[in-house]
């Protein structure tokens, strides 16, 4: 059930965040970016090699409690950081764009294509 | 054993960009700061390179903990002929730095942000651990949208925006495909995945492989992907641009090549096929696009598209010889397109309005030191694969490839996009170097970037042209050794337990 829902919430976070992405608005294509990437640390989460209750470290395992996967933790916690580090770098960008444009519509955003 | 000398090819760099970071107000000593801390980086890439070759697989185990539950850096003959090559040309980035007069050069934020580039880009090559590839990809292309961001060019800021935006989604697959393979073979480590992936075949494994390939792919530029490419490349600053179009595109290459030797080597096979025809569209797509081209950097980023083809082709042959080929392909090429494009950043930098559009700047280079022409023609031959020069030793040895198999329509096909790289080179040469202008509306200044950089490079690519023969011994030893994955996997020396 508990997979099941986590699928289901890894497919709804992705779906939003591709929605989101291919919005004109660049800065709602910047949240879609975050949003994606949250959806793929909980796809992280989800393949843990064993599904535990306790914290890894802890020698306190009375009553059949199991230990939880400390490394997609682990790995959850590096991604975050390089996520936030985009999306800041991302938005900063965005208000460069937005000061030089006057505009965050991304098709008035076209000196490139000329 | 633990091989300090590994630490050095990163953490040399990782350490100048945090002492620049504290002396920003010195610019000066910034730069010779940030061209020490690549020149050791470059040494101990070189010391390493020999002890491979004269040895085993080197490997260092960060903090000392045992692969597969510690990261481990391994560098084996293919990693340290990428880690060179890396290294060789970023060092002449920053030569190129120390007397490049872009006005974001001297911004504070310039020198650490390319010696994390540095960094990064030479973690991708050492690393024996999926999860730090990503890290250090992201630290690079982090490093290189911010550099890209701050560029003199006005359009720097919307290609590094779209650029941020296209390497995100592949680092999205690039993770995807992680989380696929942890969950199916619950390790990370590259060795450890290798020695699994050997007696079973868990049912994500294909799709992990298709998505680690695909962000490959667009990390090159390959056919499909390529479109972020031109802009990205063309608004960088000319030492940033140097590197990327001929280094930093290589690591998507050298992922692949990890890939087809050491990760998926059963369904190989399958996807070879498909890098041969993607790579001669490159070829043709990268060839016509640099020719319908009237920019010379721009021309410079199309024509790698096309080179990259040629490597691709090497690979997707799959065969021992073409193996080589790819190796020695991707190693010259990265010499020749640094060297043309820094070539190309002395003759803007020595025009007001800085430009490299043909409309601007054609004839002006009649009025420039006759160094820069003469480089501008050794490279451009290099480029086109004239001998004596490098570019013909690379040609010839995908070629060589290509009649050993016995694909001969994609062969043809090449070669006839390698005809037309001969024609945007002269083109270009005529345009900027030899037509009279007399109604040229840029002024001339009498100082520019220096020339020491691409003049390095160019010796590098001539020397490499004759005496070919000590790379291509490089490449087969390093084909030798990455045909047999054992030789990996035994190197690291995983902990399997009971």
């Amino acid at each position: 059930m508990i997979n099941l829902i986590t699928a289901l919430a890894v497919g709804f976070l992705f779906a939003v965040g591709v929605f989101l992405m291919l919005r004109r608005d660049l800065i709602k294509a910047a949240m879609g970016f975050s949003v994606l990437f949250n959806s793929v640390n909980l796809l992280i989460l989800a393949v843990g090699a064993f599904r535990g209750d306790v914290a890894p470290f802890t020698t306190n395992l009375e009553g059949g409690r199991t230990l939880s996967d400390p490394l997609v933790q682990a790995l959850i916690l590096t991604a975050i950081v390089v996520s936030f580090g985009s999306y800041a770098l991302l938005l900063g960008m965005v208000s460069l764009i937005s000061r030089r444009f006057h505009t965050v519509d991304s098709d008035e955003v076209v000196n490139l294509k000329r | 054993m633990q091989n300090i000398l590994i630490l050095g090819m990163v953490f040399s760099t990782l350490v100048g960009a945090i002492l620049t970071l504290i002396t920003t107000r010195f610019n000066r000593l910034d730069r010779w700061l940030a061209f020490g801390a690549a020149l050791s980086s470059w040494g101990c890439s070189v010391a390493v390179l020999i002890q491979v070759f004269g040895g085993d697989i080197q490997t260092y185990r960060l903090g000392g903990y045992v692969p597969p539950f510690g990261i481990v850096l391994v560098v084996d003959r293919l990693a340290a002929i990428f880690a060179v090559m890396a290294a060789s040309v970023l060092m002449a980035g920053f030569i190129y730095t120390i007397h490049c007069h872009d006005k974001c050069t001297s911004y504070p934020a310039f020198i650490p942000l390319f010696l994390f580039m540095h960094t990064g880009l030479m973690g991708t090559l050492i690393t024996g651990d999926l999860f730090t590839f990503f890290v250090f990809m992201e630290i690079m292309v982090l490093s290189s949208v911010s550099l890209v961001a701050i560029s003199d060019d006005p359009l720097g800021l919307e290609a590094a925006f779209k650029y941020l935006f296209i390497s995100a989604i592949g680092s999205l697959l690039l993770l995807i495909s992680i989380s696929m393979l942890y969950a199916s073979l619950g390790t990370l480590n590259m060795a450890d995945m290798a020695r699994l992936l050997i007696s079973e075949n868990p049912p994500l494994v294909r799709g992990a492989a298709l998505m680690l390939t695909c962000a490959s792919l667009l990390k090159s530029a390959v056919f499909p992907f390529h479109f972020w490419q031109p802009d990205f490349h063309t608004t960088a600053p000319t030492p940033v641009h140097a590197v990327l179009s001929s280094v930093v595109v290589k690591v998507g290459i050298y992922m692949i090549l990890r890939i087809v030797t050491l990760l998926f080597v059963e369904d190989a096979a399958a996807v070879q096929g498909i890098f041969v025809i993607l790579g001669v569209i490159g070829v043709f797509f990268g060839s016509f696009g640099a020719l319908r081209t009237y920019n010379g950097k721009r021309l410079l980023a199309y024509s790698t598209i096309g080179q990259i083809g040629f490597i691709l082709l090497g690979i997707g042959w799959g065969t021992p010889l073409g193996l080589v080929a790819a190796i020695v392909y991707a190693f010259n090429h990265a010499f020749v397109k640094s060297a043309l494009l820094m070539v190309f950043g002395l003759v803007s930098s020595r025009t007001t309005p800085k430009s490299a559009d043909f409309k601007d700047i054609g004839g002006a280079g009649r009025l420039m030191p006759p160094i820069i022409g003469a480089l501008w023609m050794l490279g451009g031959m290099a480029l086109a694969g004239i001998p004596p020069l490098n570019g013909f030793i690379s040609k010839l040895t995908v070629i060589q490839s290509g009649v050993d198999v016995g694909d001969f329509l994609p062969l043809f096909l090449v070669v006839f996009g390698g005809i037309i790289t001969l024609t945007y080179v002269f083109r270009t040469w005529q345009h900027v170097f030899q037509q009279d202008n007399p109604a040229l509306q840029l002024e001339i200044k009498s100082y520019g970037d220096g020339v020491l950089a691409p003049t390095l490079l160019i010796s590098v690519c001539v020397l490499l042209g004759i005496y070919a023969r000590p790379l291509i011994a490089l490449a087969q030893l390093a084909v030798e050794q990455i045909q047999d994955p054992t030789h990996y996997i035994n190197a690291v020396r995983l902990f399997i337990g009971g």
